[in-house]
């Protein structure tokens, strides 16, 4: 009766009566038996009880499958073929060797899916095997690649790779089991370990994961990870930079490390080793002295038996900035000039002010028999010029200058001309007692200064003239624009008297006298200029006070004063946004075999964006000292060009950018950037059994350690059964014998009753 | 109030002190970056102290590093000039007739962008006088910077001698008042009329006696004026960190 073309069957019932009708005849039927058997309670004798209450429990089963109709469907059926996915981990840390001289990770998975191919050919009824590698995106791969090609991905996340199996596949095949070969260095998602939510990630999957641990735990390596530094440190303040020293089989040895700044040691510790896979926090504690941004390395030695040697230094940048620009002020007599001066530099929170006044010098008689009755202290020459000297921005010396042997410093203008040179600031304010005029000439110091004393002071009051240059430069630049900078100086006060000086070739006259003359040339009034890494800056006068009070006299307030003095700091300790040339490295930290990345901006000399400028920027080495390569280009219309250099070796650089517009030099700028010998994957040798064992298990699969004989016997979720053909209905009731059962039952039931008196 | 007899010896002494005033470059390099006191020309009698004026900047030329230019320079309160000199002698003898509404306003533009006064009452007056004319006008010029008792802590007794007190020719009050302009203070007010203290006859004599301290009380009141252009020359100076063990120290 069955057509052969039918592979299976199932019982069904083929009653035309709707569900909530079979259900109400149904429930008739357990009421009717419960009735027959309530009926014969009393019956003292088991026997014929237990025959009235089978007649009609066998009536009742016989109408119900009388109402049910019964029948046997006969169907064509067949199994799904599923999915089963062998990921296998192609970040780089599996080009270690799985163990001392054996081959590596990759390699010993190649040879294990060589033997398990038999196995995964025998589950070819039920599953398609696909083998992927994790790259880190899911690629087929076969056991030949992963003998033949190095693994080459910069991070390893097991986790995307298992949600990517999961929801991908060919065709709508369900997948019931993921393979997965890897040495569990996870360094995303699961770094921290199967928690949280990647705990309920592995949970949803909804298959099983089972786990093929690659490598052996006992390799010897010493790496430097878990840095922890801030991305910028402010100068002069101690800044603390953590590491970890991770030591496998250097139990008992001691481990120096030590940190660098652009191969400069800044300090070195010793740590000891105390077990065969042991983790010991280094940190270290310094304080950078310049601004700007630098590359430091951490470095442990590199032993001949390591597993990895380019682990054993980390470089990281650190842009050091300035918190509060510390100004010493040393004034040779308290004068109004002082008085502003300090006034201004004292409400300013972003400076923090050390001043030394000379109160009384010695042909002073302040008239007391006891020192105590004055205030006066000591001028503390040797500390401020010489020990302390470097931990100031900017040194102003106001009308400062004597010949008097207690008060004089020849023997610290080297000191000070050093420090401009090696890239501090320093500005002269003119007076009675410099520049020419006073009681002693400091030939040194001159040097480092953009002018030269040129004769006697001109008291003669008179308006300061601004140059060209004046008119764009950053400290005299006080007005919204050019025509403004110009009015507002236009209306300021005369100055009673200046300095006679002469510029020096180089120098930057940005404030001159209208009448006074020097060699045909107007005599400067504030002038600029770069010492060595350092500025220098000189007013010829000691009295811009006036146009910090003068100025008001007419009721009209304005902040000239303010602005400019605020504008020379600024630019006195470079300020960022007063280059005109800013060079930033995108990114400041790069990952080995990417690319350098290096954005200039430039600006006019009135800051506004340079357009069409043409850039240069050199990559320097800092290790090396030279040059590696050069990249040119042309700013767009916002003066930005971004420039990119081909991966460079690893290490730390310098880019040294220059702009130039026409014949106009837009100046030069740099910046730091490091690149990293080892990203994260190859920071760290080590394998990660656990991860593995709680991925397995989270999952339900089972985790396997290589190298195994053969393929183990997998845990894998059978595939679904599915109707793909025509079904058959053979109904069972339509029979004439089950009618007489019925009958007969209900008629032996009758019988029995009547027989027994109950009727 | 008993003067001095002018003899020769007085008048050469007097004569001899103020060529150091002469000397060197006093307006070889524009005067105005020297210290020059002010003195606030009002309705009342104002003038009574110009040689006291001139004989504490012979002092501050004397035995400090200032430079000075001697001569005091009256001016109109209401006068733009008064710009150029930040240190402004502000006494009287006597009350004055409130000041106009210019004289205030310039006045108070000028302590507020850096002006430095030193009120003095030359009569000793209390709460007449001087006094009363004095506190009503200030009142008028810093409405929101009233005049309070200076702490004893303040930077004006140590700006340049260690001083405990104000003293002037009298001793009414040990402390002056303060008018404050954020931390600075722009005015500085004493009843005890200090300039007084200072001023010298013609002849080179002191002009008033000093009660109750005599001659050592001249002394302080010659020192705290010296403190006063200090404090108004140097600002807070002497409250920086550097100096404040080695004062500690000294007023043990």
């Amino acid at each position: 009766m069955n057509s052969p073309s039918f592979n299976a069957w199932k019982l069904v019932s083929l009653s035309p009566l709707p569900v909530w009708a079979l259900v109400l005849l149904g429930v008739g039927l357990v009421l009717g038996i419960a009735l027959a058997a309530w009926g014969v309670r009393r019956e003292p004798s088991r026997g014929r009880k237990l025959l009235l209450w089978g007649l009609r429990i066998g009536a009742g089963v016989a109408a119900f499958f009388f109402l049910l109709e019964p029948g046997i469907r006969h169907l064509q059926v067949a199994r799904m073929k599923n999915r089963v996915a062998v990921l296998v981990d192609r970040s780089a840390s599996m080009n270690f060797p799985s163990e001392p001289g054996g081959p590596t990770r990759s390699a010993q998975v190649a040879a294990f899916l060589e033997k398990a191919a038999p196995t995964f050919a025998s589950w070819q009824d039920r599953f398609t095997v696909e083998v992927y590698g994790v790259d880190p995106e899911l690629a087929p791969v076969t056991a030949a690649q992963l003998a033949q090609e190095p693994a080459r991905a910069g991070t390893t996340d097991l986790l995307a790779a298992l949600r990517s199996a999961a929801s991908g596949g060919q065709g709508s095949r369900k997948l019931s089991g993921v393979l997965l070969f890897s040495d569990g260095a996870d360094n995303t998602e699961l770094k921290a370990g199967a928690v949280g939510r990647a705990r309920a990630a592995l949970t949803d999957l909804g298959v099983p994961v089972s786990t093929f641990l690659v490598g052996q735990e006992a390799l010897k390596d010493l790496s430097v990870e878990g840095l922890k530094v801030d991305d910028f440190a402010f100068v002069r303040n101690s800044l603390t930079v953590e590491v970890e020293i991770h030591g496998r089989g250097f139990s008992g040895q001691d481990i120096p490390v030590v940190l660098s700044q652009e191969g400069k040691t800044v300090a070195s510790k010793l740590v000891k080793m105390t077990t065969g896979d042991d983790v010991k926090p280094v940190s270290f504690t310094f304080t950078p002295d310049q601004t700007g941004r630098f590359v430091y390395t951490v470095t442990v030695p590199t032993f001949p038996d390591e597993a990895v040697s380019d682990n054993n230094s980390r470089s990281f940048t650190l842009k050091v900035i300035r918190d509060r620009v510390r100004v010493l002020l040393v004034v040779g007599r308290p004068s109004w000039d002082e008085r502003f001066l300090r006034g201004l530099l004292k409400q300013d929170a972003n400076v923090d002010l050390v001043s030394f006044y000379i109160l009384r010098t010695l042909s002073d008689d302040p008239g007391v028999s006891n020192e105590r009755e004055l205030s006066l202290i000591p001028f503390p020459m040797e500390e401020i010029f010489d020990t302390k000297l470097h931990t100031f921005d900017v040194v102003i010396f106001q009308n400062f200058g004597y010949s008097d042997p207690s008060l004089s410093i020849a023997e610290y203008e080297r000191n000070l001309e050093r420090y401009i040179h090696e890239g501090g600031a320093f500005v002269m304010i003119g007076g009675d007692s410099v520049l020419g005029e006073g009681r002693a000439s400091m030939p040194t110091l001159m040097e480092a200064l953009p002018v030269e004393a040129a004769g006697p002071a001109n008291a003669d009051p008179f308006k300061p003239r601004l140059t060209p240059e004046g008119l764009r430069h950053p400290v005299t630049s006080i007005g919204t624009g050019a025509a403004s900078t110009e009015g507002t100086w236009g209306e300021l006060a005369p100055i009673p008297g200046a300095n006679l000086t002469r510029a020096r070739p180089g120098a930057t006259v940005l404030m001159d006298h209208p009448f006074m003359t020097v060699d045909g040339k107007n005599a400067p009034l504030v002038s600029v200029w770069d010492y060595g890494r350092g500025r220098a800056m000189v007013v010829a006068t000691d009295a811009t006070w006036s146009w910090a009070f003068t100025a008001h006299r007419e009721g009209s307030p304005n902040r000239a004063y303010d602005r400019f003095w605020g504008n020379a700091l600024r630019w006195l300790v470079r300020d960022p946004d007063l280059t005109t040339l800013k060079v930033t490295a995108d990114p400041p930290s790069v990952e080995p075999g990417r690319p350098v990345g290096v954005v200039v901006q430039a600006r006019m000399a009135d800051y506004q964006p340079a357009e069409g400028a043409q850039v240069r920027v050199e990559l320097f080495s800092v290790a090396t000292q030279k040059p590696v390569a050069v990249q040119t280009g042309t700013t767009g219309a916002d003066g930005v060009v971004r420039l990119e250099f081909a991966p460079p070796a690893p290490g730390p650089y310098k880019l040294l950018a220059s702009a130039k517009k026409g014949e106009t030099d837009l100046g030069k700028g740099e910046d730091a950037v490091a690149v990293r010998a080892v990203g994260p994957e190859l920071s760290d040798a080590s394998v990660r059994p656990t991860l593995m064992e709680q991925i397995a298990s989270i999952t339900e699969g089972k985790a396997y350690k290589l190298p195994q004989d053969g393929m183990p016997d997998v845990p894998l979720l059978d595939p679904p059964v599915v109707e793909v053909g025509r079904a058959k209905d053979q109904p069972l009731w339509d029979r004439w014998y089950y009618l007489v059962a019925l009958i007969a039952l209900l008629g032996a039931e009758w019988f029995a009753r009547r027989r027994f008196g109950y009727v | 109030m008993p003067v001095r007899s002018l003899t020769r010896r007085n008048l050469l002494l007097a004569t001899s002190a103020l060529v150091p005033l002469l000397s060197r470059r006093a307006a070889a390099f524009g005067e105005k970056s020297r210290f020059i006191p002010a003195v606030a020309r009002h309705g009342g009698r104002w003038d009574g102290r110009l040689s006291g004026l001139r004989r504490l900047a012979w002092e501050l030329q004397r035995r400090t590093s200032v430079e000075v230019v001697p001569d005091a320079r009256p001016f109109a309160l209401s006068s733009p000039d008064l710009f150029e000199y930040p240190f402004l002698y502000f006494g009287g003898d006597g009350p004055f007739p409130a000041l106009s509404d210019a004289e205030v306003s310039n006045l108070r533009r000028y302590l507020t962008y850096g002006g430095f006064v030193f009120g003095d009452a030359n009569d000793g007056s209390d709460g007449d006088g001087f006094d009363a004319s004095f506190r009503r006008e200030m009142a008028r010029v810093l409405p929101q910077s009233p005049l309070k008792e200076a702490p004893s802590t303040h930077v004006v007794f140590k700006s340049f001698f260690l001083l405990d007190a104000a003293p002037g020719r009298l001793l009414h009050k040990p402390l002056p008042l303060v008018a404050s302009v954020g931390k600075r203070a722009a005015i500085i007010y004493s009843q005890n009329d200090v300039a007084g203290a200072w001023s010298r006859s013609e002849s080179g004599d002191y002009e008033f006696d000093v009660s109750p301290g005599g001659e050592p009380q001249r002394e302080l009141a010659i020192r705290l004026g010296i403190n006063l252009c200090m404090y108004a020359l140097c600002l807070d100076y002497k409250d920086d960190a550097v100096h404040l063990p080695l004062i500690l120290n000294k007023r043990r």
